[in-house]
């Protein structure tokens, strides 16, 4: 029993960490039908900038250092998604396959300045004593770090969740993941919608940067790949512009990974391969999505 | 005096030309109704003042060229669209779609308006717009364009698709809102667009072929030659 | 498409120069280095091209196209190695496996348009680099791949003396691949991928199953990433998950957007000059005069992927046809300056 509950909430935490990528892209690509390669270059971003300053204020990173690294990780990876939207994406306007390829580019060149900057190795990335304690749920020892990725995630998702639901502008966005052509009918400039998305879509990237690198044992501008492949798989299977459809897809991925993975060791990755087979052929608009005319 | 001036529209979508050089007028405060036969244009023609697609020539909203200025922007200066197809939001509430729509600071008397000529609407608020009849969709969707100030409402086939109650209801609202407003309305329904029409346009192949009173709507072998409909029957 | 008389017989001569130069030694391309460094740029251009077939040719984006190229290059290496059977069966089985993987994936993924497809390509795609990476049964060596049993394939494909061996092989194989899809882009299956891209809607208004088409396609395309795969094997020596990567069809993509689309001869030189130029950047980096410039302009620039990703960028934003593109534009204008 205690075995299930470590490797349920292990599954929960990775899938937490899918989550944070998967929501931007999901609004992205709902809203403006952008399939986003650059995502993983947000991650990059939030983690290499939260690595910076985590190793800069101090021999030993406290909680509250911690935190604010993760915030200002975020807020950077947002800044610069922001960039990307208004220097490359607006002027690509409706070319969506152009708009991809655009963002693939930005991946490359994202991906060769980390390197270039920092190597690719990886290098730890300072992490409060209290990531390394356990706690304890219903008798299984869950090590602390796994906690703050699924606080993270549901604090971001109740966050994301009242913009949505309670503000204009995700009054806005709402409509315009159904159809932007008609907001702009109406007199409502979509491309703020855009923009929010964007530093939004940024930010949670560049929080889970922070907390991928906490994961992964440290910052490497080759870790945002796999994460970006996963956050596609997540957005299939949740269903595109659905962001509570991503949240229940990342879950159910991470703890059936980890699953897997126990009894099978590397038969994780492929499992989910074969779920996203078998999601596509019974229901191609993903779980939460809306089937196209 | 003109609210809207369209001269010499020329639109290409996808490479096929749609609209060879259409020119008319829309008179201030009338009902005009653009007729002609299905794919002549009068979609794209809304369409095109609403700046959906580029386009060449002018259309001038009192006397301001509005063509190649964005969507939202040709909104906020006075169109209102009630699209074909209704186009309202299927997920969003019906007051959020509204709310969506209104843009005055002070919204309570425009919201007053809306309800008294759409009471269902009121009662259905927090209603999914995806779950209600099709009769009531086009409700949320004319009352989306009566919740601010405009110069010209653009209303595309109003009726289409709808059971015959649902036809008068709708023609019963347009001429409530014809009293007060210039409205460019594009139309099937013959019986309804006689009781309405202050002003009759003609549209074939991308061209405006009549333009003018809508006396001649009377006239069945007119209607027969221009529509390739029996003006005869309702 | 614009054709000029001259350009089969000069590209007959520029074939014949390419196939006769490496028998002298005093050439270039007479040196080992250089020939090994052109067939693998071969590969890499006849590659690009059987992605344009999907991408330029069909319209579909698909980010796993590494997968068959991959299942080309692992196949006939574990077949080889095991000696299951002869060297030049298992590459035969090795291409038939490539096709029908694309078969099957191509069916599920089809189910999908556009930026879904592309997803959910690049899932499959990533699942076999996963598979490769695992070492599953003790086949495919892991992290680190497998050598090629050098014994158990002909000898004149062996040793350094014999890469002009290597080098003839990967030219034949870029040439078939250039026939093949020459073939059906220019016949009437080819019109419809065409089409396809262009207007799916008119296609189906037609009465053709436009599912069916885009398979033929994907398959098609698979089949032979399957037989470069193959012929990858003999140039590099071993199979690894390298050629698995998602970062394989994402080079193919570049080197389709650089040397432009639909073209056919533009996605070739693109992976020529793609594949030349990340070698030659890395031997550039690594010569000592490289080491004065600072490490801030100098440590991104020894990375490959910054210049052709800022090429990258520039192109799609300002020059969408790449190098191809460009030069019909140019031809075309020098065109109606003469007939004005």
């Amino acid at each position: 029993m205690e075995t299930f509950i470590l490797i349920g909430i292990t599954g929960i935490g990775l899938g937490a960490l899918y989550f944070l990528v998967a929501s931007g892209l999901s609004l992205i690509y709902g809203l403006m039908g952008v399939l986003n390669f650059a995502h993983g270059s947000f991650l990059s971003v939030g983690a290499f900038v939260g690595y910076w300053l985590a190793r800069n204020l101090g021999p030993e990173t406290s909680m509250s250092e911690f935190i604010l690294a993760m915030i200002i990780g975020g807020l950077a990876a947002g800044a610069f998604a922001l960039l990307v939207e208004q220097l490359l994406i607006t002027r690509l306007y409706d070319r969506h396959i152009d708009q991809a390829l655009v963002t693939v580019g930005v991946s490359l060149v994202v991906g060769a300045l980390l390197g270039g900057w920092f190597t690719n190795d990886l290098q730890i990335f300072p992490t409060p004593l209290w990531f390394y304690t356990a706690v304890n749920v219903g008798g299984a020892m869950i090590p602390a770090d796994r906690v703050v990725y699924i606080a993270t995630a549901v604090l971001l998702l109740i966050a994301n969740w009242a913009l949505l639901k309670f503000t204009r502008i995700g009054l806005i966005i709402r409509a315009g993941v159904e159809n932007r052509h008609m907001v702009n009918a109406l007199g409502v400039n979509v491309r703020l919608a855009f923009s929010t998305v964007f530093f939004l879509g940024g930010f949670a990237a560049g929080v889970g940067g922070v907390l991928v690198s906490v994961y992964s044992n440290g910052v490497s501008p080759l870790i945002a790949g796999t994460y970006l492949i996963y956050g596609f798989i997540v957005v299939v299977i949740g269903g595109m512009g659905s962001v509570p459809g991503s949240f229940i897809a990342a879950m159910l991925i991470g703890v059936i990974r980890q699953f897997a993975n126990y009894y099978v060791t590397g038969l994780g990755d492929f499992v989910v391969v074969i779920l996203l087979a078998g999601v596509l052929l019974i229901r191609p608009q993903g779980l939460l999505g809306k089937a196209r005319a | 005096m003109n609210a809207l001036s369209v001269k010499d529209l020329h639109v290409k979508i996808n490479e096929s030309h749609i609209l060879h050089g259409v020119s008319f007028e829309v008179p201030v405060n009338k009902v005009t109704v653009l007729l002609g036969r299905n794919g002549v244009g009068k979609s794209t023609t809304l369409r095109s003042i609403m700046g959906f697609y580029e386009g060449t020539g002018s259309i001038s909203l009192n006397g301001k060229e509005i063509l190649g200025m964005q969507t939202y922007k040709i909104a906020q200066s006075g169109v209102a669209f009630v699209p074909e197809d209704r186009e309202i939001f299927a997920s969003l509430t019906v007051r959020e779609n509204l709310s969506l729509a209104s843009r005055e600071k002070n919204s309570d008397a425009a919201y007053k308006l809306v309800y008294s000529l759409f009471p269902e609407l009121d009662t259905r608020a927090s209603q999914i717009a995806g779950s209600l009849s099709g009769g009531q969709q086009q409700m949320v969707a004319i009352a989306r364009a009566l919740l601010n100030k405009n110069e010209i409402l653009l209303v595309d086939e109003p009726t289409k698709g709808l059971a015959p109650k649902l036809v008068s209801e709708v023609a019963e609202v347009l001429m409530r809102v014809a009293e007060h407003s210039t409205m460019l309305l594009v139309e099937q329904n013959l019986s309804l667009v006689k009781k309405i029409a202050q002003h009759v346009i003609v549209m074939d192949q991308g061209r405006v072929v009549y333009q003018g009173g809508p006396e001649k709507l009377n006239d069945a072998s007119w209607v027969h030659q221009m529509l390739g409909v029996s003006g005869g029957h309702k | 498409m614009l054709r000029w008389k001259y350009s089969r017989p000069l590209l007959a001569l520029l074939l014949i120069v390419l196939a006769i130069a490496p028998m002298f030694t005093s050439l270039p391309l007479g040196k080992p280095g250089l020939q090994q460094t052109m067939a693998v740029a071969f590969i890499w251009g006849a590659l690009a091209l059987t992605y344009d077939l999907l991408f330029g040719f069909t319209g579909l984006l698909s980010f796993g196209h590494a997968l068959y190229f991959a299942t080309g290059v692992y196949v006939s290496c574990i077949l080889i190695n095991h000696d299951v059977v002869s060297w030049w069966l298992a590459a035969l089985i090795a291409i038939a496996s490539s096709g029908l993987l694309a078969a099957l994936v191509g069916a599920a993924s089809l189910r999908t348009t556009g930026i879904t497809f592309a997803m959910v390509t690049l899932a499959f795609g990533e699942a076999g680099h996963v598979i490769v990476g695992k070492n599953f049964f003790n086949l495919t060596g892991g992290e680190n791949g497998i050598a090629l049993n050098a014994e158990r394939i002909p000898q004149f494909w062996i040793g350094v003396f014999n890469t002009k061996y290597i080098y003839w092989t990967a030219l034949l194989a870029l040439i078939i691949t250039y026939l093949v899809i020459w073939w059906v882009t220019e016949s009437s299956a080819g019109k419809v991928f065409a089409a396809l891209r262009d207007n799916e809607q008119r296609v189906q208004v037609l009465g053709l199953n436009t599912q069916r088409f885009k398979l033929l396609s994907f398959v098609i395309s698979g089949t032979l990433a399957g037989m470069l795969g193959f012929v990858m094997l003999i140039a590099a020596g071993s199979a690894a998950p390298r050629f698995a990567e998602s970062t394989v069809t994402i080079a193919l993509l570049l080197m389709v957007v650089i040397g432009g689309a639909v073209t056919r001869w533009g996605a070739v030189l693109g992976g020529i000059f793609y594949s030349i130029a990340s070698t030659r950047m890395q031997d550039l980096t690594q010569q000592e005069s490289f080491a004065s410039i600072p490490k801030w302009i100098g440590g991104p620039i020894a990375e490959p992927a910054l210049l052709l990703g800022i090429i990258f960028i520039f192109i799609v934003m300002f020059a969408p046809g790449g190098l191809s593109g460009a030069y019909y534009r140019l031809r075309l204008r020098a065109l109606t300056r003469k007939s004005s």
